[in-house]
């Protein structure tokens, strides 16, 4: 009786149509008991295979398995999607995603701090679950999120999220994952002359990184420090590589600077931004050094440039056997804009990538970048039931159509605020709302 | 006494007056101690003389007097009291005239208000002055000018004599004031006090907000004429305005105009077309890139000769940062003036904008090397800015009664080797290299002791060349030094044996002096080894020629080598051509009209018809000729094979900010209806490339959100590579932005602007009502104006007053409902209907009462969240609009969507279920309603333009590329001619970088790449 119920309540869910209350703030899913069995639709695996007509059985909040399907399970939580789409849950790297509710506002930013030096400063106790931003987000397929502090040199600790919680606790899937660090520019922008010149800090900003890095290594070294500092003991995580170090640099001599400068201290690094890591994909490959692409949907910086370079660096970095992903950025934009990931992925598709590798820069690329690829990232066995579903192919926004989502075997309730204001309005003007929201 | 008797008196009188006045030369000023007066004439004999820049006498004579030429010619009687000097072999020219100077002229007062304080709308200047700082026509050059010797010299030694000077700041800068460099002391240098009217688009040192822009400025300009023509009448009864005074004094003379950049000399000639002004302009020597255009506005031009150095481009990821663009400038921009010329556009050339003024000569000399006539070039230093300032009868030339100005040069000016000598300036010498006169040329015996042998001299006076001959083929140079008569040599015996065992081994030095007629020469000198001897020399006569023979052959093969050299060179220099527009992915061959067949193609008509499958459209002479299938056609109809193709009409993009020259905001003031995107259109943004290429055909270039008035919008259509009013949407209704919300009531521009009125949406509503009362008003004043009270032209108002009488129409940003229903009722009341609501996030509720309202909306597909005004937008917003009967777009107010709208209006289909037909209408047919222009463009239909795209894929779809773009059915865009042009591009670019690599290698100078800022404009962007 029981397992009718929500049979028929995942029904209405995934038409759409008919929801039991327009809270602007989704009730997080609860965990399912049993198997959910997700029947006939076509697995995009994340890493490159697709499985048609696909049988995949969820438990425990695992895959438990995912095969052909050869004939219709009979028994058990069934869900037919056939002729339907199934996804790993995107995975957003780089945002300000619950750190920030309404860009212009400043008492609902939370994601620059004061001092240029923070690496002791945690994104996490930040993030807001409630934010009525989030559930926009994840409704597109998004389901992880990486939550970045901004500013200054060192801007400190990022982490890794579920998109559907009741508080940071419940949301954290790892915290404290990596330490971003601003790479100095090599030219900074005059305002009073209007132009670019010689940055004069440059090397006074590389001398304060060195001695920031150096004298952290040393003092995580130390078993018993005489004082406690708590931004060096922020950075011991790196030396012993079970923290990340994601270093924002885009010009071609910023990343060779800092690929090279950074080598010496033996760290996980990771590019952001990269948007000249196409002129260095050797340097990038020898040093196994991964890039978090900043938006395909971005103009060239120069009129010479090719007017799709934009759109065909992630192709670029594929070809030259880079680890990269695609990401929306923590810009202006960076938390609602998160919605659009899949199309950044898309656009990539159109102009060089296949589709598979297209879901692979913003699913198992991601993952691995992120170090949570053991888990997440792909649609295999053993690893966690978070997924999508779509109508149609989720790269073009003319097909998008998510569905249904699960996060870690949890139904995630696929509505917002904003289909409540669709469908409130809808109701005042006697229409019918669409199905597709 | 008869008439003839008494004109001769008369004459005589007149003569007597002219003479006297010349001779005496009176002045005010006591002198201490005795008078030194001196009569001062001059006879210049046997020179070649430029009289004017294209008339030479050879063998002439220029006397002056006073400071002022007395006569010119060949048959010159000279006085006998004038003192005599001989010119053999020199020349004479007019000396050169700098038209664009600030000599003489303090530093232009800087404005005190720091960029962090509060905004401040009016002048702050004391005195019954004009409301602009910028506006100081009062300003007069010729009361503030006091020479300055340290910068005299410099102009006097780069040739000139004359400058007009005037101060540099503002926008109506007042007068100028024309006066010699050199000459005599202040009272005696001016030759007009008020010899022109100077102007600009830059406020300067102005401490006012307003104008922000340079549409403001246009604006500012415009205005003001029409103040000033007012203030005619109303001078004393309505008010008192020294500014506006000064304006109308400054009316007869000549009007110069400085612009910055390329397009602005169009922009400032069409301002000048207005108000029958033709101005003189003060160009950037950017005008070799839009020659056709710059010659079509007939201006003079003063044109500076500076060029960009070379880049540094030794590392390649450096070089990146130089545009192709200014890799071409570097190589063609010495070549500015030469195409000027060529193209008949009457110009002066200034040694403005120069960092070092001593560089002006040898930027000439490039541009001579680059076919700049010399005729032309001394036109353009003499003449021409003679003319601008309407005083040719002064300066510019030699002729009887003029200031002599002059230049005495070793040869024809501009050549290679040519020296000046001196510089007379009002008669007066003003000595830039010694003149060396004494000619030694010939062959001499000279004796050294008892050594003997043949000193030949050769060559012109001031570079004669002394050598002994030792035989034929063999001569030991010898260096020579002449001091008046002192003469003294040296050489070095080393260089053959014979010297050596006469003279010992090492250099002979010798001192001496000249005879009278400088043929015998005598004195001591020194041997290497010490010895001190006696030397004569006694001239023999001319060298032999056929000594010099061998030294002939090897020159003439020199010669030869020399001439192939410069051949390969041209080759190796032959410069890149110009495109249009002027950077990469500009066009060198003008794209037409063609007739094209589009076969078998899926059709998005946007007509009834809907999308057609496998279906023919023909556009020809710009128009869509026929629909069908299996259309027939002519053998000159070129074929597109479009099957699995889409064909839909052009992208029009509502709401951009693209191709707009510095500013998109005059947000200084809380209405500045005055101010028109369509004087500041950039045709020269590379954004309409990558738009075309986006499948955009046109777009409405919308003022900024900054202001509850904004200003006047342009419509243009994508065009590529036509100038700014071709691309104009040709009989477009006017339109102008309105905004309101957060962006007008200036809650995200910090604490510093908290004080311009409206702070809350409750004042935005009262500016509106305020201003409309205020253009009723106007507009009653002007209808009752029958009594000749003088009537002042309100531009602000006049564009008010259109829009309540229907003929010019509102855009609206906007976003939340209360805002926007109070918009619609302002409009209702004043009996005028909103035409646009643009952004409109939250249209949707309230959709009803803008389909009653009549108002359409173009909205952002799904942008939220950035303020707290778009906290309820949501992405549904387009569907439930247009649902509700409101003509609905998505536009993309961003350069970067802008090129992936296609994309945006599929978003309709996501959120809210819209049909692909009706989203596709979003971002095409619906923006030309909104635009009034669907009876042109918006969908597939005969008879309309043929402004269309070619995709490979459905174009909603983010896999859908625009193969082919038209506009007018010129294919703007085509994706193979990208990448035709993509490999043009990097190959010229190699090239420019291959030939800069020998610049530096060649030890010139450089300059480093440096990354430049892209200009993006949003509705928010502040500044320019």
């Amino acid at each position: 009786m029981k397992k009718t119920i929500l049979y028929i309540l995942i029904t209405f869910l995934f038409i759409g149509t008919n929801y039991a209350q327009d809270a602007y703030v989704p009730v997080p899913g609860a965990a399912p008991q049993g198997e959910t069995i997700l029947y006939g639709g076509t697995a995009h695996i994340g890493n490159g295979k697709v499985i048609e007509n696909s049988l995949i059985i969820l438990e425990d909040g695992k895959i438990k398995s995912i095969n052909t399907a050869t004939i219709p399970p009979k028994a058990g939580n069934v869900i037919n999607i056939k002729g339907k789409h199934v996804y790993p849950g995107l995975i957003a790297a780089n945002t300000t995603l619950g750190l920030s509710e309404i860009g212009a506002v400043r008492a609902t930013r939370d994601y620059q701090e004061v001092g240029s030096i923070n690496p002791n400063i945690r994104s996490i106790i930040a993030y807001n679950t409630d934010s009525k931003v989030t559930p926009t987000v994840r409704s597109n397929g998004v389901l992880i999120a990486q939550v970045v502090p901004q500013g200054g040199r060192v801007s400190g600790q990022s982490s890794i999220v579920n998109l559907d919680a009741w508080n940071y606790e419940d949301a954290t899937y790892k915290a404290d994952d990596a330490i971003y660090l601003s790479w100095p520019g090599i030219t900074s922008y005059n305002w009073e002359k209007e132009a670019f010149e010689k940055n004069k800090n440059y090397n006074k900003a590389l001398d304060g990184i060195r001695e920031l890095f150096t004298q952290a290594m040393s003092y995580c070294d130390n078993d018993a420090p005489t004082n406690t500092n708590l931004k060096l003991a922020a950075m011991c995580g790196l030396f012993s590589n079970s923290k990340k170090l994601f270093v924002r640099a885009d010009g071609a001599k910023e990343i060779i600077a800092a690929v090279n400068f950074l080598k010496e201290y033996d760290l996980d690094i990771v590019i952001v931004g990269g948007r000249d890591a196409w002129m260095v994909t050797d340097l990038l490959t020898e040093n196994k050094v991964a890039v978090v692409l900043n938006k395909t949907h971005n103009l060239p910086r120069y009129a010479d440039d090719d007017i799709d370079l934009p759109f065909r660096m992630p192709k670029m970095l594929q070809d030259a056997g880079v680890l990269y992903c695609i990401s929306v950025g923590a810009g202006w934009d960076g938390f609602w804009d998160q919605r659009n990931l899949a199309f950044e992925a898309g656009t990539a598709a159109a102009y060089g990538l296949t589709a598979e590798e297209a879901l692979a820069s913003i699913t198992s690329n991601a993952a691995r970048i992120l170090g949570i690829d053991k888990t997440l990232g792909t649609l295999e066995v053993g690893k966690d039931a978070t997924l999508i579903v779509s109508e149609g192919d989720i790269l073009d926004m003319r097909t998008s159509n998510i569905q249904m989502a699960f996060i870690q075997g949890r139904t995630m309730n696929t509505d917002n605020k904003q289909k409540q204001l669709y469908r409130k309005f809808m109701k005042k003007y006697e229409l019918e709302a669409s199905p597709k929201q | 006494m008869t008439e003839v008797t008494f004109m001769k008196k008369l004459i005589y009188l007149l003569l007597l007056c002219w003479i006297s006045n010349d001779l005496l030369a009176q002045q005010s000023f006591p002198v201490n101690g005795v008078h030194d007066e001196r009569e001062s004439s001059y006879a210049f004999t046997n020179a070649t003389i430029f009289t004017q820049y294209n008339k030479k006498i050879e063998n002439a004579t220029l006397l002056i007097r006073e400071g002022r030429v007395e006569a010119v010619g060949a048959g010159v009687t000279i006085p006998k009291e004038a003192i005599t000097i001989d010119l053999k072999g020199k020349y004479i020219y007019p000396s050169f005239i700098d038209i664009y100077s600030n000599y003489g002229l303090p530093e232009p007062k800087k404005s005190e208000r720091k960029w962090s304080d509060p905004p401040q709308f009016i002048s702050k200047k004391k005195g019954a002055y004009n409301w602009n700082e910028a506006i100081h026509p009062e300003y007069n050059a010729f009361e503030n000018f006091s020479a300055n010797e340290e910068k005299a010299k410099v102009y006097r030694e780069i040739g000139f004599g004359t400058v007009l000077s005037h101060q540099k700041d503002g926008i109506a800068r007042g007068s100028g004031v024309l006066a010699l460099v050199g000459g005599g002391k202040d009272h005696e240098i001016i030759l007009k006090d008020k010899a022109s009217a100077h102007y600009s688009f830059r406020k300067g040192n102005s401490g006012q907000n307003y104008p922000s822009s340079l549409m403001g400025s246009i604006a500012l300009l415009k205005q003001t004429f029409y103040d000033a023509d007012w203030y005619k009448a109303a001078k004393y009864t309505e008010e008192y305005n020294i500014s506006l005074d000064s304006w109308n004094q400054l009316e007869e003379l000549p009007q110069i105009m400085e612009v910055r950049d390329l397009l602005t000399i169009l922009r400032a000639d069409k301002l000048g077309d207005e108000f029958n002004v033709q101005y003189t302009i003060k160009a950037n020597g950017h005008e070799y890139k839009r020659l056709e255009a710059i010659k079509a506005t007939n201006a003079t031009l003063i044109v500076p000769l500076k060029y960009p150095k070379a880049y540094d481009v030794e590392d390649p990821l450096n070089a990146l940062n130089v545009s192709l663009a200014d890799m071409k400038h570097w190589e063609l921009a010495p070549s500015n003036a030469a195409k000027l010329a060529e193209a008949g556009v009457k110009f002066a050339l200034t040694p403005a904008d120069l960092k070092d003024m001593k560089d002006f000569n040898g930027n000439l000399q490039k541009a001579i090397k680059k076919g700049l006539s010399h005729e032309d070039a001394l036109k353009a230093l003499t003449q021409t800015p003679a003319q601008i300032v309407n005083s040719y009868d002064q300066v510019g030339s030699l002729e009887k009664g003029k200031v002599a100005n002059f230049l005495i040069t070793s040869d024809s000016l501009f050549t290679k080797d040519c020296k000046v000598y001196q510089n007379w300036i009002r008669g007066k010498k003003y000595e830039l290299k010694k003149m060396e006169t004494t000619d030694l040329a010939g062959a001499y015996q000279l004796k050294i002791g008892k050594y003997t042998n043949d000193l030949e001299i050769e060559g012109k006076p001031d570079k004669q060349k002394a050598a002994i001959r030792i035989n034929d083929s063999t001569k030991v140079s010898v260096h020579h030094h002449v001091d008046e008569k002192a003469i003294s040599l040296h050489f070095n015996t080393a260089k053959d044996s014979l010297l050596k065992t006469k003279l010992s081994d090492g250099f002979v030095r010798l001192s001496g002096w000249m005879d009278d007629d400088n043929k015998n020469w005598q004195g001591r000198g020194q041997l290497a080894n010490g010895e001190w001897v006696e030397w004569t020399a006694k001239y023999k006569g001319e060298v032999k020629k056929d000594e010099k023979k061998e030294d002939k052959a090897k020159d003439e093969k020199k010669g030869k080598d020399k001439e192939k050299d410069s051949d390969k060179a041209k080759k190796d220099e032959k410069p890149g051509d110009i495109t249009y527009p002027f950077i990469a992915y500009g066009w060198t061959e003008k794209p037409t009209a063609e007739a094209v067949l589009f076969q078998n193609a899926t059709v998005w008509t946007n007509e009834e018809d809907g999308i057609l499958t496998e279906t023919d459209v023909l556009i020809e002479n710009g128009k869509v000729k026929a629909i069908g299938e299996d259309l027939e056609v002519g053998a000159g109809t070129k074929k597109v094979d479009a099957r699995g193709k889409h064909l839909t009409s052009g992208i029009i993009d509502e709401h951009s900010h693209i191709a707009i020259s510095r500013g998109v905001n005059e947000g200084s003031q809380a209405s500045s209806a005055e101010v028109s995107i369509a004087d500041v259109v950039n045709s020269e943004d590379i954004n309409i490339y990558r738009q075309l290429a986006g499948g955009v055909t046109s777009a409405q270039l919308l003022h900024g959100s900054a202001n509850p008035i904004g200003g006047q919008s342009a419509i243009i259509k994508f065009r590529w590579g036509l100038t700014p009013e071709e691309m104009k949407f040709e009989n477009a209704d006017p339109f102008i932005k309105f905004a309101l919300g957060e962006n007008v009531k200036q809650s995200n521009w910090g604490d510093n602007n908290t004080v311009r009125f409206p702070q809350t949406r409750m004042g935005v509503e009262q500016v509106y009502i305020d201003h409309f009362t205020r253009a009723l008003e106007y507009e009653k004043a002007k209808n009752n104006n029958k009594n000749g009270k003088p009537f002042r032209r309100d531009l602000e108002l006049e564009t008010l007053l259109q829009i309540i009488n229907k003929e010019r129409f509102i855009t609206c940003h906007s976003y939340v409902q209360s805002e926007i229903t109070m918009l619609m009722r302002v409009a209702e009341q004043f009996g005028f209907n909103i035409n646009t609501f643009t952004h409109i996030l939250e249209g949707y509720k309230i959709a009803d009462k803008m389909q009653k309202h009549g108002v359409a909306g173009s909205t952002f597909s799904d942008w939220w969240a950035y303020k707290y005004e778009v906290i309820d937008a949501i992405p549904h917003n387009g569907t439930i609009m247009h649902e509700m009967g409101v003509v609905t777009s998505f536009n993309s107010d961003d350069a970067e969507m802008g090129r992936r709208l296609n994309q945006e209006a599929a978003k309709a289909v996501k959120y809210g279920g819209l049909s692909e037909e009706e989203a596709w209408k979003f971002v095409t047919l619906n923006p030309a309603k909104m635009l009034h222009l669907d009876d042109r463009v918006g969908s597939i239909k005969v008879g309309k333009d043929a402004d269309m795209v070619l995709w490979s894929d459905n174009p909603l779809s983010i896999y859908a590329k625009a193969e082919q773009t038209y506009v007018d059915g010129i294919c703007y865009f085509d994706l193979e001619q990208d990448a035709i042009l993509r490999k043009q591009i990097n190959e010229e670019r190699n090239r420019l970088v291959q030939k800069m690599l020998k610049i530096k290698k060649g030890g010139g100078e450089t300059q480093k790449p440096m990354p430049k800022r892209a200009k993006h404009y949003h509705c928010d962007t502040m500044g320019e």
